[in-house]
């Protein structure tokens, strides 16, 4: 009896001892297995681009026979928290793709590998917008990928119905033709002139840039949040009262959430401000609306300056390598190929992005569907540029602020006071 | 006076529920009677119980005592990004606890949290109280149909049932609105559930009740069904009401199995993340923010790790503050016995 207790216990114990083992034997693959690199990217390019994903791999294994490209798919919202988990863990992906106004943080903090601009293509005429979020310190650690500028993609044939002639050139005529359209079609309460949900930042920001006003500014070395400024305010308020007469959206959600080019391709939404891929993916047969095509149309968002654009948010995207990677020389080969020129140049053409160089400028400005977006990328506004700006993205400030504006729950005043004093503590905070 | 039992009947009676914790807590109290016996007696089967206990101790150490200590370390180092991908804080001290301690946003969420939870714990007892009472007086048929409804909410996983809530009251498409505005209880077309932080917690907290009610209600079904009939029929000849029947007779021997629902219910509504974030699409704003959401917010989104752990650290402390009335008090009907 005493005996078999005993055993019991030691085998309990082995057992406990073995599935440790086991466990630690698990996190050892990593530098083992040379035949594989992962990559994660958005799912931007899975829903409109996944061709172009798969022909770079295509061209990388033509080099590299018997290496796995393991593309898998992220979203905005939760991929920095799985490359922080990623990275602790030491199983970070091998090549990653970055929002460009996520670059500053992480380069600050050693996360990515230096690369040799030189070696990739292009290098030469990279955008300067997105070279620049790649850069840090006077070094590079990412590729730019692809760039973005929003547009107001809107609906010719609604346009014409509610006696709209010609698109508008001023925030005022804006707003104008945006209550005509209310009138004609807004009885039906599903129906937006504008769709703009609450949280839509970046369309957001744009109205206050075009007044003059800022997120922050450096002052004597220490950055202040600028969005209670007057200029600020001023744009706000116009923020408001655009948003509040012409929108049906949801106060309190985003523009992911349901995508807004599908909320349009239900066909309630006369207008939206979206980016460029917006417009295809809205027409997608499998998800969007095809027999909308014909009435589909974009412009840039007129400035309450007339004949001016409203600044557009220059967003892009870039690929890095983390320092967790083991095969360096194998991620920075399949990044290559991803941004050669034939890829940015199906990229442009297909995915309707603007592509990372400005030898391929003349793709974009020749179709009329990459035209206005193109048109509004070359006069543009980016966030502050310090490592702490993602953590004002992260904790969701202007997202919060506009919430509150929008939802009443605060004045525009109030509101952006309270932003503007978390904003000065984030960027401030001691890194 | 037959109203009231004394304490020696209610012993007798408490022993035989089925609930699994209270029955660990006396046969631990029993062992150890039996152990100061046989001590004199036997020295080396002392060592087996201890030997017997070490695979579980083991376990428990790796999975929750190591975690715990790496949580605790971290909550005096400061340990942002530049650190992560080092592998390496450095330590300073209380820092981070001065800093929650000083920052009003920490305070608001405490407090939003304590109210949370008990509002949350309070509704969840009282309607499944009121929901296995009433399965005690259906008919066999419905209380096979309650039970079953009872045990599918059970089996809903949290994901699914957060997502269900989710399009019930979605703005564009939900069928609340829908259905209220059919009713004629005004317009709730496009009505944001979530742009007032009050009604988007009452939404909140119906999830959260609604998927709380299955266990408080099979248990104290289990419990109800355990309750003398004798005991009951004898106060009715006295002429109690069902509320007097209640008050003193069922609440007082079931008094365990409450003091055991309480204490679960307050250590789960006091850490709910999973329902808040996923029905506002993993971004809540900071009206939103529970404890456990602030201190996600901070570690992952902020990167502060070593901020984010201690507010973790100060949400353990006070819940172990909180739950260690309720523990005392369960241990002691153990001793009782």
């Amino acid at each position: 009896m005493r005996l078999r207790i005993l055993a019991a216990a030691i085998a309990a114990v082995a057992l406990a001892v073995a599935a440790s083992t086991a466990a630690g034997g698990t996190s050892a693959r990593g530098s083992a297995a040379a035949t594989k690199i992962t990559v994660w990217l958005q799912n931007d390019a899975q829903t409109g681009w996944p061709e172009i994903v798969a022909a770079a791999t295509k061209a990388f294994q033509a080099k590299h026979p018997g290496v796995d490209v393991d593309v898998q798919y992220q979203t905005w919202g939760t991929h920095l928290t799985k490359l922080d988990a990623a990275l602790a863990g030491g199983d970070a992906p091998d090549v990653i793709e970055m929002g460009n106004t996520e670059m500053t943080k992480y380069m600050a903090a050693g996360a990515f590998r230096q690369l040799t601009r030189s070696n990739y293509p292009n290098a030469k005429t990279w955008l300067q917008g997105l070279a620049d979020s790649c850069t840090f310190n006077g070094k590079t650690y990412g590729v730019p990928y692809y760039a973005g500028a929003r547009a107001v993609i809107y609906r010719k044939d609604m346009y014409r119905k509610a006696g709209i002639k010609k698109t508008p050139t001023s925030l005022a005529q804006f707003n104008a033709d945006g209550k005509k359209l209310i009138k004609r079609f807004g009885k039906d309460r599903n129906f937006s002139a504008l769709y703009f949900p609450g949280k839509y930042w970046y369309a957001s920001m744009s109205f206050v840039y075009d007044y003059g006003g800022r997120i922050a500014v450096l002052k004597g070395g220490k950055w202040q949040g600028a969005l209670n400024s007057k200029a600020s305010l001023a744009g706000l308020n116009a923020l408001a009262a655009t948003v509040k007469a012409q929108s049906r959206a949801n106060k309190t959600g985003d523009e992911a959430n349901p995508q807004q080019a599908l909320v349009f391709a239900k066909g309630k939404v006369a207008s939206f401000i979206g980016n460029g891929w917006e417009w295809p993916y809205a027409l997608d047969p499998k998800v969007g609306n095809p027999a909308l095509a014909p009435a589909v149309g974009a412009y840039p968002m007129p400035s309450h300056v007339k004949g001016r654009f409203m600044p557009s948010f220059l967003g892009g995207s870039d690929l890095a390598i983390p320092i967790t990677s083991q095969q360096v020389a194998l991620a920075a080969d399949w990044i290559k190929a991803f941004t050669s020129t034939e890829s940015e140049r199906n990229l442009a053409t297909q995915g309707k992005v603007i592509a990372n160089t400005t030898t391929l400028a003349a793709i974009n400005a020749s179709n009329p569907q990459l035209a206005p977006f193109a048109r509004a990328a070359k006069f543009s506004w980016f966030v502050p540029t310090t490592p702490n700006w993602a953590n004002v993205e992260n904790a969701d400030v202007l997202q919060n602020m506009l919430v509150s504006i929008f939802t009443g729950r605060a004045s525009v005043q109030k509101a952006a006071n309270s932003a503007s004093s978390q904003i000065t503590r984030i960027l401030n905070a001691g890194s | 006076m037959r109203l009231r039992p004394g304490s020696e009947e209610l012993a007798p009676v408490s022993a035989r529920f089925p609930a699994a914790t209270t029955a660990t807590v006396a046969g631990t109290a029993l062992h150890s009677r039996r152990r100061r016996r046989s001590w004199h007696r036997r020295a080396l089967p002392v060592a087996a119980p201890y030997a017997l206990l070490l695979p579980t101790a083991g376990v428990i150490a790796a999975v929750l005592g190591y975690p715990l200590y790496l949580l605790v370390k971290l909550s005096f180092q400061k340990y942002g990004l530049f650190e992560l991908v080092r592998h390496k804080g450095h330590y300073i001290g209380t820092a981070n606890y001065a800093r929650i301690l000083h920052d009003s946003q920490f305070w608001t969420v405490l407090g939003r949290t304590v109210l949370f939870t008990a509002v949350n714990v309070a509704l969840t007892l009282v309607l499944g109280t009121a929901i296995a009472l009433l399965l005690v007086r259906l008919g066999r048929f419905m209380r096979v149909v309650l039970t079953t409804g009872l045990v599918l909410v059970w089996a809903t996983p949290v994901v699914v049932a957060v997502d269900l809530w989710r399009w019930m009251v979605d703005y564009e498409f939900g069928v609340a609105n829908w259905t209220l505005t059919k009713l004629h209880f005004g317009n709730f077309l496009h009505h944001d559930w979530f742009a007032n932080p009050w009604t988007g917690f009452g939404v909140i907290t119906a999830l959260i009740v609604w998927g709380a009610i299955p266990f408080v209600t099979i248990t104290v079904y289990a419990g109800l069904s355990q309750v003398p009939q004798e005991l009951i029929e004898a106060a009715q000849i006295d002429g109690a009401t069902s509320l007097g029947v209640f008050r003193e007779i069922t609440l007082p021997l079931l008094k365990p199995i409450f003091v055991i629902l309480a204490s679960l219910s307050i250590i789960w509504d006091f850490q709910v993340f999973n329902q808040i974030w996923i029905m506002l699409d993993e971004r809540p704003t900071s009206d939103y923010f529970l404890m456990s959401i602030y201190s996600f917010v901070e570690s992952f989104r902020i990167s502060e790790y070593g901020l984010g752990s201690a507010i973790a650290v100060v949400m353990v402390l006070f819940m172990l503050g909180i739950t260690f009335v309720y523990v005392r008090q369960m241990v002691r009907i153990g001793e009782v016995q």
